[in-house]
């Protein structure tokens, strides 16, 4: 048999686990385009069917569900992109059986396959916002990619660091399950930072979260600002868990495959 | 030539470690089919899933610059909710084939295997001996330098069997195999050398006979 380089291993690892992974998704019966916009279709819906109802006033210059919209889609990709990373190591332990597939390479392409799905998401919800009139300009558009690419790799490491410490410590992935929920709520996604009363502003700022979300809503929306991003602080919350989850995947690579 | 050295694989379990292999040194020729024995839960399937590097010893190290196999056995080794077609597909994207070279795995798999409808069927449905049929039917497609084959030899009716008997030997002049089988005729024929693995020690032996006979003597003792 020819000898392949590792990257060309890793690279048809990489294709036929996406092809795999996208036909469970969306084969046949599964309603997978479905589920693909559900969850942050639901919440929109939700919140901003809440907000016309208990609150006359609304954020001047800001379509309310455009704001919605833009800040679940963020939201969901990250926490998809950590959920799915988490189980990504049992539900293809089958797949371990040959030597080129490696633990990592399923985490990899789990987060490869939530943005595609997230992008396909946003491209309906973009059709729907023009269908329906919402204003849906984005004022620095590179900016938004830029704040949704550092999001996704900032699930990459949490999803990482949590895969591996949950294969050997299983409460860590239960804690870190409960923990989603909540976040729902303090993430900034259906208010601002700045219409916070101010002890609440400071304590809210430490979820790492609500940095990337203000980013996202600062830059796609003309009247709104970035004045709380701490880049610095998304920063160490993006790269300490990554050269962490990195570190312990070296040591731990075989430990995961093994019969235990 | 596989080289093992130092190697210790134990299993946790709730009365302490069981150990698999405590501490062996052991070098395995090249160019020898070898035969793996022992009784059930010696650790055979482990053994032979660590030469294949897909399972790994708890210290030491299995080193060997050849190319295995995946381990085919009545374990399956496949997704369960893909069908047969599809992890035709997976495995031979993974081995970097091309979609022709693809097209004609699925062509000879199916033939080969003789899954009828049940090939585009999810595997979870398959007995383990149609799960075998699919594995070793995929494997003649490629080529290793070594089979790794766990009990697969004996599955379906006796046209099946005298069919990938001959496969096997028919592939077996290119490349080599690791077998573990019970059926004593089977190794006699296919391997040269035989592994006797007990009480957490593997020894080699030349001869597949010598093998064998002390494998029929562990059995006695007890």
């Amino acid at each position: 048999m020819t000898k392949r380089t590792s990257l060309t291993i890793f690279k048809s690892v990489i294709l036929a686990l996406f092809l795999r992974e996208i036909q469970t998704r969306f084969g046949t019966k599964k309603l997978g385009y479905f589920w693909a916009i559900f969850d942050a279709m639901l919440m929109v819906l939700v919140f901003a069917g809440l907000k016309s109802a208990i609150s006359e006033k609304s954020m001047p210059g800001v379509d309310f569900p455009v704001f919605l919209a833009s800040g679940f889609l963020a939201f969901f990709l990250w926490k998809n992109i950590v959920s799915k990373s988490i189980g990504a190591f049992s539900s293809n332990a089958a797949l371990f059986n040959y030597v080129q597939v490696k633990p990592i390479d399923t985490i990899i392409t789990r987060f490869l396959i939530e943005i595609l799905v997230t992008s396909m998401a946003t491209v309906v919800f973009l059709a729907i916002g023009l269908y329906f009139d919402f204003d849906i300009t984005i004022e620095n558009f590179n900016m938004v990619i830029l704040a949704v690419a550092w999001l996704s790799l900032f699930g990459f490491s949490i999803g990482l660091f949590t895969a591996i410490i949950g294969t050997f410590y299983e409460t860590f992935t239960k804690i870190v399950n409960i923990i989603m929920t909540p976040l729902l709520f303090v993430s900034a996604l259906m208010y601002t930072v700045d219409s916070l009363p101010s002890a609440l502003r400071e304590i809210v700022l430490y979820n790492p979260l609500v940095h990337f979300i203000e980013m996202i809503h600062g830059n796609y929306f003309s009247v709104l600002d970035t004045k709380y991003v701490d880049y610095e602080y998304m920063f160490y919350w993006t790269f300490i868990p990554l050269f962490l989850a990195l570190y312990f995947y070296r040591k731990a690579e075989k430990k995961i495959v093994s019969s235990r | 030539m596989i080289e093992l050295h130092n190697v210790t694989k134990f299993y946790k379990t709730s009365k302490g470690k069981k150990y698999v292999l405590k501490n062996v040194t052991q070098t395995i020729p090249t160019d020898v089919n070898v035969g793996i024995l022992g009784r059930n839960g010696a650790g055979k399937s482990t053994l032979l899933r660590m030469l294949g590097g897909i399972d790994f010893p708890n210290s030491g190290t299995i080193s060997s610059d050849k190319t295995f196999s995946w381990p085919m056995g009545l374990a399956g080794g496949f997704q369960g909710s893909m069908t047969g077609r599809q992890n035709v597909k997976f495995v031979c994207r993974i081995y970097g084939k091309s979609d022709l070279e693809i097209e004609d795995a699925i062509k000879s798999v199916q033939d080969f295997s003789e899954l009828g409808d049940y090939f585009d069927m999810p595997i979870k449905i398959y007995s383990s001996g149609m799960k075998s049929r699919l594995s070793f039917g995929l494997s003649l497609f490629f080529d290793f330098d070594y089979l790794i084959i766990d009990e697969t030899l004996s599955v379906g009716d006796k046209n099946f069997q005298v069919k990938s008997k001959a496969a096997l030997r028919k592939k077996i002049e290119n490349c080599n195999v690791l077998l573990v089988s019970h059926s004593m005729p089977i190794l006699k024929e296919i391997c040269d050398a035989g592994i006797v693995v007990n009480n957490g020690q593997m020894t080699y032996y030349d001869d597949i006979n010598d093998a064998i006979n002390i494998y029929d003597d562990i059995n006695k003792q007890k």
